[in-house]
């Protein structure tokens, strides 16, 4: 028992010490931390420059001048919204077009991860920890910095714990504490779906679950980790993306479904707060409202003046996109007056008493910031209120339930709902799977039949989403509307490669029960050829991980293409060998 | 397979002047090696070892402190929450120990309640140069109710008593949770909230 103890931990020794085990030569320094940061910046106020990067850590990593300077910005509070004492909250950034800095390890993530948390190569997180004090002995009067960890992950929780951690201990001890804490992470083992991690930071250790594809969706509320852990742990993250939906939301209960409605459809939301952690929540809020179906447009947390794309997304010449934004800067209240869908979040007062039911007004008449919390918009929801969660959440602010249990209940209640528009849509792309008959070796594999709206919609009267959910409405002006948005899309594409991954996939395991030499026997040397240049392709494809299947069917393939090719004439043999 | 045995969880923090072999001792106790011209530690290393002692395992959280004065002001994070300190000092090296008297100050000032320290002189193999007496270091530790061993990482001496002996001083109660290999997630929460509730 005692010695099954000892070998258990030896993995983790090994990922932990960097003495022990030299480093694999093909792992270098800073290597493991840039699977999890980019790089730690230090955001400082300069009386005659504004806002400037004082740091950038580790120094040979490279940010373009426009990604400096949106940094910059994104990194202290926009308004004079006095945030005194530390502010914690996030941002999201495009990363400059035609830098290479692929990490292999994201690319294994994203195989594994569920789809909504695939790391998108185009933008950088900011996760921001601002700190702000009186302090007579700086010019300005106030001491004013922040430490910005730059992270392609969507791990929101686990982020603002990191920084959280590091950020007080480098405003008190400058850059030896970064330099400590970034080696730490730099230690770290690769984050994989399904695994349970335990992340030394300075001085603690803290535990994390990365999610996998493979987790029930339903319930996963409530599962944590199966694994015990393996080191004295001192905290444990129960979830690294979930955040804290009910107190983000609580402004504006009232107005839930006909947020889910607008999310899902794609329709462009601007979310107006008093502070960059309120409206970056409510925005990160908004975008996981869908869960587990993944929200495909752009969308800022923390949006600025002084972003390089607001030109882009404040143009009154055209529709306004559809992306989400969260703003603080009453100048905001002119500029996207335009803006069909306005989230107004209040201060969330401390005093738990539900608020009055907020009506719906014309856009046109929020002119401030100052206006009352609610949802102004146009947009009439297809489906009708569920009376009943609504009921329950405000019961349980009366009873002063934790925030954790408020939170975990919307969670549940808005995937079931979700999961009540899906299930007809994946039921109805399950149909236009091929037979498993059709799948012959000695055709093409098989391909998805088109997907056709009205078709589906004749499918919604006998298993529509009345089968799992009581609400009433519009549902199918909603899939209309659904189809037109990029959220389909995305959906639509990821499946259909999902599927003919899997087609491929058993085609080639078609390919390799058949006896293919008996085969070619009494075929025309052209067939052949064709045959040979197939298979390399597929194993092609099968090398690079494109299509699933194990490295024995990949071998078996390989033993077949050469039994084929020898069967050939010596000349073809060596061309096609040259080609292998 | 229910075999039930207590776990105990320890954090222990090496402390000391930079050079004394403060992460060869960690390198000797984990994996049994030792290389000389370790690269110099940046901020701390962290590393775990299990140790099975007398039907008691003992699961060792061990940060591995730098000692270069540049990251000197690092070093509560690293004892905050240890249940023991080692500090380290070099036997052929005057100065380091003079260092240590700061380190016990700190430790007593700003360190954990009843954190164990345990003195370790380091370099025990070099007799020629010796320059602190064995005596003279065991009076002190015993002044300050200190641990106090000589150690060689070298010569793989002394490096498992240091830390058996620091098993043996753990409080009878200290946080022993059963190890249950089927435990379930449910109980692993519950854990955590006592953990909150003692501390």
């Amino acid at each position: 028992m005692a010695a099954d103890v000892h070998q258990q931990i030896m993995p983790l020794e090994r990922k932990f010490s960097l003495q022990d085990s030299p480093r694999s030569p093909t792992v270098l320094p800073w290597d493991r931390f840039s699977n999890w940061l980019h790089c730690a910046c230090v955001v400082t106020f300069d009386l005659e420059l504004g806002q400037a990067m004082e740091l950038v850590y580790p120094g040979h990593v490279k940010l373009t001048e426009r990604e400096k300077i949106n940094i910059c910005y994104l990194s202290f509070p926009d308004s004079n919204s006095g945030c005194m004492g530390d502010t914690k909250f996030h941002f999201r950034i495009r990363q400059c077009p035609g830098r290479k800095n692929h990490i292999l390890a994201h690319d294994d993530f994203n195989r594994e991860c569920p789809a909504s948390l695939q790391i998108d190569n185009a933008y950088y997180y900011g996760y921001v920890y601002f700190r702000q004090t009186k302090d007579k002995s700086i010019r300005r009067g106030y001491f004013q910095k922040s430490l910005v960890l730059v992270s392609k992950l969507p791990f929101i929780p686990l982020l603002e714990h990191m920084v959280e951690i590091m950020a007080p201990e480098y405003f008190d001890n400058g850059e030896p504490s970064l330099e400590a804490a970034c080696h730490d992470i730099d230690q770290w083992p690769e984050p994989t779906p399904g695994e349970t991690l335990n992340l030394p930071l300075m001085g603690s250790v803290v535990q994390v679950r990365i999610p996998s594809r493979s987790d029930k969706v339903i319930g996963a509320v409530q599962t944590k980790t199966h694994t015990v852990p393996q080191i004295p742990v001192n905290h444990v993250l129960q979830s690294i993306h979930e955040t804290d939906l009910f107190s983000a939301f609580q402004p504006v209960l009232q107005h839930l479904q006909l947020m889910w409605e607008l999310v899902l459809t794609g329709e462009p939301v601007v979310v107006m707060a008093s502070s960059p952690t309120l409206c970056a929540n409510a925005v990160q809020a908004l975008v996981s409202i869908i869960w587990p179906l993944k929200y495909c447009s752009d969308y800022r947390p923390y949006f600025t003046i002084h972003d390089s794309e607001f030109k882009e997304y404040t143009t009154k010449t055209q529709a306004p996109p559809a992306v989400i934004l969260g703003v603080t800067n009453p100048f905001f209240a002119k500029t996207l007056q335009h803006w069909p869908n306005i989230v107004r979040i209040g201060e969330t007062s401390g005093d738990a008493s539900p608020r009055a039911v907020l009506k719906l007004k014309k856009s046109s008449s929020l002119k401030t910031l100052d206006s009352k919390p609610g949802v102004y918009t146009r947009y009439k929801p297809y489906l009708s209120k569920d009376k009943t969660i609504l009921k329950r959440l405000s019961k349980g602010i009366q009873l002063k339930r934790p925030v954790e249990v408020q939170s975990a209940m919307l969670r549940r209640f808005l995937l079931e709902l979700t999961q009540s528009f899906m299930i007809p849509l994946e039921r109805y792309m399950a149909s236009l799977m091929p037979l498993q008959r059709n799948i012959s070796p000695h055709k093409g594999p098989p391909v998805l039949k088109p997907f056709n709206v009205e078709e589906f919609l004749k499918t919604l009267d006998h298993s529509g989403p009345q089968l799992t959910s009581g609400l009433k409405g519009d549902w199918i002006g909603l899939y209309r509307k659904f189809f037109k948005c990029p959220n389909f899309d995305g959906w639509y594409h990821f499946r259909q490669k999902e599927v003919n991954q899997k087609l491929q996939a058993l085609h080639l395991e078609a390919l390799c029960k058949e006896d293919l030499v008996n085969w070619v026997r009494d075929k025309q040397e052209v067939e052949i050829v064709d045959l040979v240049l197939r298979l390399k392709d597929k194993m092609i494809s099968a090398q690079n991980n494109d299509i699933p299947v194990s490295m024995d069917i990949v071998k078996k393939l390989k033993c077949h293409l050469h039994s084929i090719i020898s069967s050939l004439p010596e000349d073809l043999q060596s061309v096609l060998k040259t080609h292998l | 397979m229910y075999e039930v045995t207590s776990v105990k969880e320890v954090k222990v923090c090496l402390l000391g002047e930079s050079g004394v072999g403060k992460s060869s001792i960690v390198l000797r106790f984990v994996s049994d090696t030792f290389k000389q011209g370790l690269e110099m530690t940046i901020g701390a290393s962290f590393m775990t070892k299990t140790l099975v002692v007398d039907q008691q395992t003992v699961k060792f959280q061990i940060w591995d402190t730098a000692g270069q004065e540049r990251y000197r002001a690092l070093a509560p994070m690293y004892y905050r929450g240890a249940s023991a300190a080692i500090i380290v000092y070099d036997v052929t090296k005057r100065d380091t120990f003079d260092a240590v008297k700061g380190w016990v100050r700190e430790l007593a000032n700003y360190g954990p309640k009843d954190i164990i320290i345990a003195l370790a002189g380091n370099k025990s193999d070099l007799e020629d140069l010796r320059e602190v007496t064995k005596k003279e270091a065991a009076q002190y530790a015993e002044q300050i109710q200190a641990i106090f061993i000589e150690t060689s990482a070298k010569n793989d001496s002394g490096i498992k008593e240091l830390f058996t002996r620091i098993i043996s001083r753990l409080p009878a109660d200290f946080s022993g949770k059963p190890k249950d290999g089927h435990q379930n997630a449910k109980k692993l929460h519950e854990k955590e909230e006592k953990k909150g509730k003692c501390c």
